[in-house]
């Protein structure tokens, strides 16, 4: 699903993110992408859905190589990949049902469908009761929900998680956990970069570990330290 | 696409809310900008209109040589009539203008007694087809064997035409820059509600929203200030306008203003049209140079 080749990413001011990455994330797996902070997990996340492009090397998605995709072909690649981030990143004037439209919205699909769509994947994430609140009204948790929602709103085979716990308690980071792995048992890839090692070792996953950019170890069945 | 032109408009209205302030300065700039740019509209064409009437109403007199009989003066009338150019020639006799003449001093004292014989000349007022012959025709009569003089203010048509020529380049460098001055205010306006909805254009573009997806809530956002900015010029300068002919042909009701009402409302909708434009590119522009710096 995922196949990173010889992936090499600089940033223009010098600074090197990623050295030699070789990875490859079959359908419907489960990933724990782990490392402390700067390893490169999130500019990781960012070349798969093209936010950034490597300095070399190959990032093929859905058997495209995303990092030569023409600028206009990005946002149908995005509709396949769902994205949930650690500051949720909600539209904070619009209610949790037009957060979770909006995504729907953009691809142009039909009233019926949207509002059919939104109610399904707010359902799924157990938000039904707050549909008409503003983002502002709702806990951490609840934001991360709706965030989860809006990113899985458009059926995508493919969800990365960037920190998605890195604001929330032990007690609400698990309940969130636990709904990424209904979702993965629901035939989406997920990726959850993290450095949560509790939750890493506690869901018994496959774990990459990144340092310094470079990839040092993929364990079936990993914990967060060997 | 359809399905998604109501978001797009709700979206504009949403934004044009919440742009509050910044949506009001951008509605007044154009307003005022298109307001002077009608006013010098309006003023060239007036100008042009008051330049053409008068040359029309201007005709050359051609006196001839004192001691020329009627006989002969009404060869030259026949000769005039035919030269090309000309529209029409009225002949006055020397007798005629003497009774003119002394009518128009009558009873004051007795010409009569001052002035034995009639000291003036044959005349001929010629009109001519349109005012860019006057000179030419006045050579041409000039030269006629018979004629003594030929009088006409060529030379005053010449300075009015130079006059308006100045306004309309005057006045179209300067609708030129107040257009420009418009537009950069008009981007930067649009684009301050766009960089306050940055995170919304990351956000868009994250879960795949398409460039004119996004582009097209702001070019609409664009037409409704065009649209209002220009709105209010058109109203103000038709108000204006109205009032200031209605004066001016009280005080001065020789002077031959525009009425026509096809040309005036084509001039409305210029500025209203304009206004639009305006906010397209205005918006169109904005948003193109933050999406620029998206992801």
């Amino acid at each position: 699903m995922i196949e990173l080749t010889n992936v090499f990413k600089t940033y223009s001011s010098g600074i090197e993110s990623l050295y030699d990455i070789n990875l490859h994330i079959g359908k419907e797996e489960f990933v724990f992408l782990v490392g402390s902070s700067g390893a490169g997990k999130t500019t990781l996340l960012k070349l798969v859905y093209r936010e950034e492009r490597p300095t070399s090397g190959k990032v093929v998605v859905d058997r495209v190589n995303v990092a030569e995709l023409d600028a206009s072909q990005i946002p149908f690649l995005r509709r396949n990949i769902g994205v949930v981030f650690q500051d949720f990143k909600l539209l904070a004037k619009r209610t949790v049902f037009e957060n979770v439209a909006f995504a729907l919205r953009v691809t142009g699909a039909p009233r019926s469908t949207i509002r059919r769509k939104a109610m399904q994947a707010l359902e799924l994430v157990g938000m039904l009761r707050r549909v008409n609140s503003f983002p502002h009204e709702l806990s951490g948790g609840e934001k991360q929900r709706v965030c989860i929602a809006r990113a899985i709103v458009n059926n995508p085979p493919i969800l990365l998680a960037d920190e998605p716990t890195g604001n929330l308690d032990p007690a609400t980071s698990w309940d969130i956990l636990q709904l990424l792995d209904k979702i993965n048992k629901r035939n989406t890839t997920v990726v959850v970069a993290t450095h949560n090692k509790s939750i890493v070792d506690e869901m018994k996953k496959r774990v990459v570990v990144l340092e310094n950019g470079r990839l040092v170890r993929d364990q079936q069945l990993g914990m967060y330290h060997v | 696409m359809f399905s998604s032109l109501e978001f797009f408009i709700v979206e504009a209205f949403r934004s044009i809310r919440r742009g509050g302030l910044m949506t009001s300065v951008a509605v007044v700039t154009i307003a005022v900008s298109l307001t002077i740019f009608g006013t010098f509209l309006l003023l060239v064409l007036n100008l042009g209109n008051i330049v053409s009437v008068v040359s029309s109403r201007m005709d050359l007199t051609a006196y001839t040589q004192k001691d020329l009989s009627l006989d002969e003066a009404a060869a030259i009338q026949l000769k005039l009539s035919r030269l090309p150019g000309v529209e029409k020639v009225e002949f006055t006799s020397k007798t005629e203008a003497w009774n003119k003449f002394k009518g128009d001093f009558g009873g004051k004292f007795a010409l009569d007694e001052v002035i034995r014989e009639n000291p003036l000349p044959h005349t001929f007022a010629v009109q001519v087809r349109t005012p860019d012959q006057l000179t030419q025709v006045a050579r041409t009569i000039s030269n006629l064997a018979d004629i003594d003089e030929v009088r006409y203010s060529g030379q005053l048509i010449k300075q009015m035409q130079t006059l308006v020529g100045a306004v309309r380049l005057g006045g179209l460098s300067l609708v030129i820059l107040l257009s420009l001055a418009t537009l950069l205010i008009v981007v930067n306006t649009i684009r301050l509600t766009v960089l306050a909805r940055e995170t919304d254009l990351y956000i868009m573009k994250l879960v795949g929203a398409t460039n004119s997806f996004v582009k097209w809530p702001f070019i609409i956002e664009g037409v409704i200030i065009g649209l209002l900015g220009g709105g209010v010029a058109c109203l103000v300068l038709k108000v204006s306008y109205e009032s200031t002919v209605l004066r001016l042909t009280q005080a001065l009701p020789f002077l031959p203003l525009v009425g026509d009402t096809f040309l005036l409302t084509a001039i409305y909708a210029v500025t209203v049209i304009g206004g639009m434009a305006l906010g397209i590119m205005g918006g169109y522009i904005s948003v193109s140079r933050a999406l620029k710096n998206e992801v």
